[in-house]
């Protein structure tokens, strides 16, 4: 019997770092081509391709281009879509429609750099979230109010002399959804980021908690993601923040992560 | 009424509305960048005009309009202009000629190019205009500092026009090829094949106002569409003394409507 064939469209980074066993297991399940964004040429007179599904692991402006051109030119579902990677990228734009949709986000806004700030406890977060590197919180506590800086975002400040502001929620733990479809949400949890940097030491799965499920089969409702990650944070008064969503989550964090988002593929492809 | 022009600058076509709105009794506020924060405090205007096109005014206008305030023209539509490979797409399905694109590294580039690709327009992937636009006619014709990722759309050998419309008022202008909108053009007619692009490409999007680059290519005769832009600021339009009016009596009537 022919064997589905998905596509996998991804950068060298994930590639190299984020994949092995993945791929590896796909492999067995399926054909898989893949597209890599440093070596690819994309070809807007080139659209033919021979896949029944593309999964993308990457979120580079080529990989974005990549994405367009499937779904303007041909019928083949991608995961995440154009739109769901777009949103996911643009945090000031997610944190707008996903308030927009009713789900409870901190207050945010984007101030000029000369301004002062806007909220005695915040978070600068960095405005475009594409590139591969990872949060280094630069913070700063004086007298019970906290600042932090993600230096992703002052390294930005230049490009566009805005900071990207959201209020900070205290929180003991960091809540960590994934959701794999509308069918597979996992949940974890950890200490905050900003209290323990190594957050896997105190990540455990925990009970499903119906609240977080309904807000995050919202947003990926709203953003148009299939395949994500979100984190929330629990105030004092017992309310959850959603607080990022991620359209590349590392499913290696996940018990068998890398089954369940094949597995998940391949069914989709049949859909 | 309360009226926001979202701009980098307060000359040109931005000072111009501005003043026809004060001469007809409205507040006017310019926004320049670096003067104001994307929050609450914007809702105070009934509408706003989008001028420019940079990510902040983007998610300006993006933000208004999630939270009902009209924005014009559309921010979607505005950063669909600005993405290269977005526009690409508005323009076929608008029905219209584009030339072919290809995009990757320079690596990429070197290794997959043929002599017989060349001549390429090499084109910032976000913009519009010709800031960064410049015509590659071998691999020896990139710069090497240029390691990010490039988009290069085939080039058209014809005649290059801009052609601004307002309303019903078509103007075409002869364009020199990679020069800007700011150098002088002259007037040349427009023909019944050109007004049927304008016709087609304003009706299908809905618009008031704006242009297209276009390419008559000369071996074979067909328009292409080379760059679309939401809101010119007309330097070349010679119709009127000063376009500001038309534009902003169509935008006064849109928001009517």
């Amino acid at each position: 019997m022919k064997n589905t064939k998905i596509g996998i469209i991804i950068d060298k980074y994930h590639l190299e770092y984020k994949v092995t066993e993945f791929l590896k297991y796909l492999k067995s399940i399926a054909d898989v081509s893949v597209y890599i964004e440093e070596s690819y040429l994309l070809n807007s007179s080139n659209n033919f391709y021979e896949e029944e599904l593309f999964f993308v692991k990457g979120k580079g402006d080529l990989i974005l281009g990549f994405i367009k051109l499937i779904e303007e030119e041909t019928s083949i579902p991608v995961i995440n879509s154009y739109k769901g990677t777009w949103n996911a990228i643009h945090r000031f734009m997610h944190s707008t429609r996903l308030r927009k949709a009713g789900i409870l986000i901190p207050d945010y806004c984007m101030n000029p750099v000369k301004w002062s700030n806007p909220y005695e406890s915040y978070i600068v977060k960095n405005i475009i979230d594409q590139k591969n590197y990872k949060f280094i919180p630069k913070m700063d506590e004086k007298n019970g109010q906290l600042k932090v800086s993600d230096q992703r975002a002052l390294n930005e400040a230049d490009d566009y002399q805005y900071l990207l502001y959201q209020k900070f929620i205290q929180s003991k733990w960091e809540y960590k959804i994934y959701g794999i479809g509308q069918e597979q949400i996992y949940f974890h949890r950890q200490l905050p980021v900003l209290v323990n940097a190594n957050k896997l030491e105190s990540r455990r799965e925990i009970d499903e908690i119906p609240e977080l499920k309904e807000v995050a089969i919202k947003a990926m409702e709203t953003l148009d993601l299939k395949i994500t990650s979100i984190d929330f944070l629990k105030s004092d008064e017992g309310v959850f923040y959603l607080t990022d969503i991620n359209c590349t989550p590392n499913f290696n964090y996940l018990k068998d992560g890398h089954k369940i988002i094949a597995d998940y593929l391949l069914k989709s492809s049949k859909q | 009424m309360k009226i926001g022009i979202l701009s980098k600058r307060i000359t040109g076509m931005t000072g111009s509305m501005a003043n026809f709105f004060e001469n007809k009794g409205h507040k006017t506020k310019i926004y320049l960048l670096e003067d104001f924060a994307i929050d609450q405090s914007l809702f105070e205007n009934d509408f706003y005009i989008l001028k420019s096109k940079t990510l902040i005014y983007l998610y300006t206008g993006y933000y208004l309009k999630e939270n009902k305030i009209p924005v014009f023209p559309d921010p979607e539509l505005t950063y669909k202009h600005k993405n290269r490979t977005e526009a690409h797409f508005l323009i076929k399905k608008a029905g219209l000629l584009c030339p072919d694109y290809i995009c990757g590294s320079l690596e990429t580039l070197k290794g997959q190019l043929k002599i017989g690709d060349y001549p390429l327009i090499v084109k910032p992937i976000m913009g519009s205009g010709s800031r960064g636009v410049k015509k590659i006619n071998s691999i020896e014709d990139f710069e090497t500092e240029e390691n990010k990722l490039l988009y290069m759309e085939k080039y058209i050998k014809g005649t290059h026009y801009l052609v601004y419309f307002i309303g019903d008022d078509i103007c075409t202008v002869e364009k020199p090829p990679l020069s800007n909108e700011h150098v002088d053009m002259k007037e040349v007619p427009t023909t019944n094949e050109i007004r049927k692009v304008i016709e087609k490409w304003k009706n299908y999007y809905n618009l008031i106002f704006g242009h297209l680059d276009i390419v008559l290519e000369t071996s074979t005769n067909k328009i292409y569409v080379v760059d679309p832009g939401l809101f010119p600021e007309f330097t070349n339009w010679k119709h009127d003394k000063d376009p500001a009016p038309k534009v902003c009596k169509l935008i006064l009537e849109k928001f009517k409507n």
